[in-house]
């Protein structure tokens, strides 16, 4: 009976290899938390780097071959987004070369354009753009839209100073009554690197964490089992077993975050340390909904497939491609249950508007939330530690 | 062991694997409603916007209204100044401020030309997007009322007038998704990954699982049947139940959501069938050499995000740099999900995606190649061990 109880606590009590040599053992984990998010960090930034989109090839059907058509096809061709690539003999040939998606857009200039400019009867040149392609789409539409204006008002002015006036501030004002000056705040280039970049790498980042979490945890289900891990010490093995990565990526965040915004130089507006602070709660949170989701299904496989359904669309829900406001109950509630959408609303409030941080205290309460699912880990894991008790007991 | 022995052992070791199910038939089940949900929508509309109206006149309180009439902007609130306007913004989470200068209506009498100041949140581009556009039609069409009352105070009659105000007009068309809505956007592309995905993920699964078997030493079917056999069988019954899913998606899933089908079945088939093929060969490639079978779906979900922003639907192929564009030809989604949006949602004709389907048969070679040869290799490693 003693002999037994001293095995028992010997047992109990044998040394654990420390978190930190189990990672350095698992490659697969090693390269999860060291060497992997950087590489896809720096490959989205790469993707992305080019900032705007610069001469899109876009397709001309001219029927009217007079001055004025070649004159416009110049304009439109100016427009630093779009290039006109190709010119075709009919709309049939440029329609089959817009669905073959050789061009994103085609303008028609349809015969006798210059003679009805010139009587007075106002043409309508048409272009279409592929929408399909929706924000590449959106790029040409504007680009065709501003190269005409621009085309249009020029002709005007001209006109109006053959004809009557005098003054060329004059001819321009009868030309374009009302000037339109359209300012993107917050992101004053229209940058899409900065755009989806800084939206990006924090939906991985989560991805990395909540797999991490996963990787790490099903390591001792390889080794000997849950109850040996946890035995009489649950919570103090949870957090023995968290702490390290909590760590390591939040070291990450703030790296990479001074990347963006001190090495690369985009504009950031907010609290440095306000936000490294949300950083380390968001690290925190999405450790726990990893843990909850393997104490749920207790098999490597399963927990990551499970996983990936949980945080593979994170960036679809964060709202930032597809505003939150326009989304159903159901997936603003599907959004909430995600860390990482939670702490987006943080960093644009920081980072783009320099928000006091006060106002970012319902998405804080919102982070801070996720330790419900860190309570129902622990519960799980002390009714596993219970039974292993009990069967050591037993023995 | 001859083939139909072989079929029958392969169909249990799928349909017997929980791991494998979930992945398979209940991700692309639950996927195709969770990654439409968020665009239920379609368009984003009626976004709220601040207003400063300096100039406070008939004309100006009249181009207030117009922009409140477009659906894509709201007027939400006035305020007296930018400062204020720019703090409202913030705390009520506005999408953007329309500025209406001082003295806007003498201006515009005198022709002096007044500027209307739009500004928007870029930090969401879609929002900027529409507010733009609400904002800027309402601007085009006071600029194009003003214009007609100038031509109709100089004498012309109003039927002349209409039609003069601009000297060569423009009619702007959408083509393909002509609501630009973002279900019709993103759905087309995102379901051809979720095949892709989720079939690598299934095939990872069954050979990671046999790994961790082999390691435990035991002795399977698949160790002792000829590696030509275990690839055809196996991809067979891969390629017939993502037939069956790929019928799922692009039949009824996409009739829910309303997504067009332009494609001819035959056409949709041929290019299927080389889809499905180049996928498989890379999921048993996978599979062989993956130690564990959790770590099949570890690569898928990590190398997904960079897949979809690279595949050229989102972001033009031409701005990507050669460095990342050229090994992610190496991935049969990055051609597929392209051939597939040409062929079904832009109604392109089979020659007109030629280049991806020989690009996705390269593929299949290539990958089918390098399974037997990792097949073979497997095999030959079970044999070393087992005349140990």
């Amino acid at each position: 009976m003693m002999a037994a109880k001293t095995t028992m606590i010997k047992k109990i009590m044998a040394k654990r290899p420390s978190e930190w040599r189990l990672l350095v053992k698992d490659p697969w984990l090693l390269s999860l938390v060291t060497w992997l998010p950087p590489l896809l960090f720096f490959m989205i930034y790469a993707i992305f780097s080019q900032g705007m989109a610069r001469n899109l090839p876009v397709g001309v059907v001219d029927l009217d071959h007079s001055k004025l058509s070649r004159s416009l096809i110049r304009y439109y061709d100016a427009s630093p987004t779009i290039s006109i690539t190709g010119n075709y003999p009919s709309t049939l040939q440029g329609a089959k070369a817009m669905r073959g998606g050789e061009i994103y857009g085609l303008v028609v200039i349809s015969a006798d354009t210059q003679k009805n400019a010139t009587l007075g009867r106002s043409p309508k040149v048409e272009a279409f753009y592929n929408s399909q392609f929706l924000l590449i789409g959106k790029q040409v539409k504007s680009a065709i839209l501003q190269a005409h204006a621009t085309a249009v008002a020029k002709i005007d002015t001209l006109k109006n100073l053959s004809l009557h006036t005098k003054v060329l501030g004059q001819a321009i004002a009868e030309a374009v009554p009302v000037g339109t000056q359209a300012t993107p705040l917050f992101n004053s280039n229209n940058n899409y690197a900065q755009f989806l970049v800084s939206a990006i790498i924090p939906a991985l980042w989560q991805i990395f964490i909540v797999m991490a979490t996963l990787l790490s945890m099903s390591a001792e289900l390889r080794r000997d089992g849950l109850a040996e891990w946890l035995k009489d010490r649950p919570v103090r093995a949870l957090i023995e077993k968290m702490a390290p990565y909590s760590l390591i990526f939040w070291l990450q965040g703030i790296v990479f975050w001074l990347t963006m915004y001190v090495v690369i130089g985009w504009p950031m507006h907010g609290h440095l340390g306000f936000l490294i602070g949300c950083q380390l709660i968001t690290v925190i949170a999405c450790q726990c909904a990893g843990a909850l989701i393997f104490f749920l299904s207790r098999d490597a496989a399963r927990g990551l497939g499970i996983a990936a359904a949980y945080c593979a669309p994170g960036l679809a829900f964060m709202g930032v491609t597809f505003p939150a406001t326009d989304m159903t109950l159901l997936a603003r509630i599907w959004r909430s249950l995600m860390p990482v959408s939670h702490y987006i609303d943080i960093q644009i409030a920081q980072v783009n508007y320099g928000a006091a941080p006060v106002l970012c205290l319902p998405q804080l309460r919102s982070l801070l939330l996720f330790i419900i699912p860190g309570i129902l880990v622990c519960f799980l894991a002390v009714r596993i530690s219970h039974k292993y008790l009990q069967t050591q007991e037993a023995l | 062991m001859n083939i139909f022995q072989l079929f029958k052992a392969e169909l249990g070791a799928i349909f017997t694997n929980p791991a494998l199910l979930l992945t398979v038939f209940g991700g692309v089940f639950f996927y195709s409603f969770l990654y439409p949900l968020p665009y239920a929508s379609q368009v984003p509309r009626e976004q709220k916007v601040v207003v400063v109206n300096l100039d406070d006149s008939q004309l100006s309180r009249r181009l207030v209204r117009m922009v409140d009439a477009t659906p894509q902007v709201k007027i939400q609130g006035k305020a007296n100044s930018l400062a204020q306007a720019k703090e409202q913004m913030i705390t009520q989470k506005l999408a953007g401020i329309l500025v209406i200068p001082e003295n806007f209506y003498r201006d515009l009498l005198q022709g002096k030309r007044p500027t209307l100041s739009f500004a928007g949140d870029a930090s969401y581009f879609l929002v900027f997007g529409t507010v733009l556009e609400g904002m800027s039609m309402a601007g085009m069409t006071l600029s194009a009322e003003v214009k007609i009352t100038q031509l109709l105070m100089s004498g012309q009659p109003m039927a002349l007038a209409k039609q003069q105000y601009n000297a060569v007009t423009l009619g702007l068309h959408a083509l393909f998704n002509e609501t630009g809505g973002y279900v019709n956007y993103v759905i087309p592309a995102v379901f051809v990954l979720i095949l892709h995905q989720t079939l690598i993920m299934g095939m990872g699964i069954l050979g990671g699982s046999e790994n961790e078997v082999f390691r435990e030493g035991e002795t399977r079917y698949w160790q002792t049947a000829s590696p030509w056999a275990l690839l055809l069988v196996r991809s067979t019954i891969f390629f017939i139940i993502y037939t069956l899913l790929s019928l799922y998606y692009y039949g009824p899933a996409y009739v829910f959501y309303d997504i067009p089908r332009l494609a001819a079945l035959g056409d949709l088939a041929l290019l299927n069938l080389v889809f499905l093929l180049s996928v498989s060969f890379l999921g048993i490639c996978l599979g062989t050499i993956l130690p564990r079978r959790e770590l099949a779906t570890l690569i898928v979900l990590l190398t997904s995000m960079p897949m979809v922003f690279a595949c050229g639907f989102i972001w033009p192929t031409s701005a990507i740099p050669m460095f990342i564009n050229t090994p992610m030809q190496l991935i049969p989604a990055v051609p597929a999900i392209k051939a597939f949006i040409l062929l079904n949602q832009m109604g392109a004709c089979f020659q007109q995606i030629l280049p991806q389907v020989i690009h996705l048969t390269i593929l299949a070679a290539l990958y089918g190649t390098t399974a037997l040869v990792l097949l073979k290799w497997r095999k030959c490693r079970t044999e070393g061990v087992q005349h140990l």
